[in-house]
């Protein structure tokens, strides 16, 4: 079984993760939580999510388009700009080096473990 | 799936809920608009007890959209309560000294009392005939009744976060 993840880790990638979703196919916002279950976090809820969505949006780093759907109202379909993408590049960039980083690190700390 | 009236007040009794919540959030209007428009769309697939419990507690939600921000920003709804607490007080205060003059007065045998504050004068009269308080008003009484109502309201609201940098500096600043 996984341990139980920190809240404060997947906030500060969630948006990066949810920008390299919607580069990968523009989606709503359910089906964006539904993707990111998929992925493997299947503890977000909609709730975390939807407050991303807006954030992203209003920094202008995803565009929306509202399409009619035959089983209900109309859905607002999200997809990254221009600014969006290159924040994409930026950020998985540095996520990239941190992650070696602390890979590196704990590799170090590991072998050290006393048996 | 079609909204059913049960749906509708489900949706709509979260929705209250999180406005409260959202007042302190800029423009909140438009995403409680989105969101209701989110929440039935969203309850097509999955019904609406589901797309509610989804979005879990409707104070926790407005926490994440306020931390989105990425500033802290007044908070006018708790400032206006405490103003009104404050000004709710200072009028109890104000009935029971009142109160408790009149009946002082009724027990000394009764009569009429004169007293000043802040320039106005306010008479007490507790006879056979007459029991009443009556009051003139001064610009100096009105001016107390703001003070008392205006300081709590800006110390509760935190006004001084209305003066800090606006959402995007904040984060430009940060990156």
């Amino acid at each position: 079984m996984d341990a139980p993840r920190d809240p404060q880790l997947l906030k500060g990638v969630l948006p990066m993760l949810v920008l390299a979703l919607l580069t990968e196919r523009e989606s709503y916002g359910y089906e964006l939580v539904t993707r990111l279950h998929e992925g493997g976090l299947d503890d977000l809820s909609a709730g975390t999510l939807y407050p991303v969505l807006n954030r992203l949006e209003r920094d202008g780093q995803i565009s929306s388009r509202l399409v009619a759907s035959s089983a209900g109202p109309a859905r607002k379909y999200y997809l990254p700009t221009e600014t969006g993408a290159e924040q994409l590049r930026r950020t998985a960039r540095a996520w990239q080096q941190l992650a070696a980083t602390a890979e590196r690190m704990l590799a170090r700390a590991t072998t050290k473990e006393p048996s | 799936m079609s909204t059913t009236v049960r749906d509708t007040l489900v949706r709509e009794r979260y929705l209250l809920r999180f406005s409260w919540a959202m007042q302190d959030y800029p423009r909140y209007k438009p995403v409680v608009r989105e969101l209701r428009t989110e929440l039935t769309a969203t309850a097509s697939e999955v019904g609406m007890r589901q797309a509610v419990a989804d979005l879990g507690h409707p104070r926790v939600l407005a926490d994440a959209y306020l931390s989105e921000l990425g500033r802290p920003v007044p908070r006018w709804t708790t400032g206006a309560v405490w103003g009104a607490l404050a000004v709710g007080a200072v009028a109890y205060l104000a009935i029971a000294y009142g109160i408790g003059t009149l009946d002082t007065i009724g027990q000394m045998g009764g009569g009429t009392l004169e007293r000043v504050f802040l320039g106005a004068t306010t008479v007490f009269t507790n006879d056979d005939d007459a029991l009443s308080v009556s009051s003139s008003l001064t610009w100096q009484v009105l001016a107390f009744y703001a003070c008392v109502f205006t300081v709590p309201f800006l110390l509760g609201a935190r006004v001084w976060r209305a003066w800090s940098g606006t959402p995007t500096a904040a984060r430009a600043a940060h990156a």
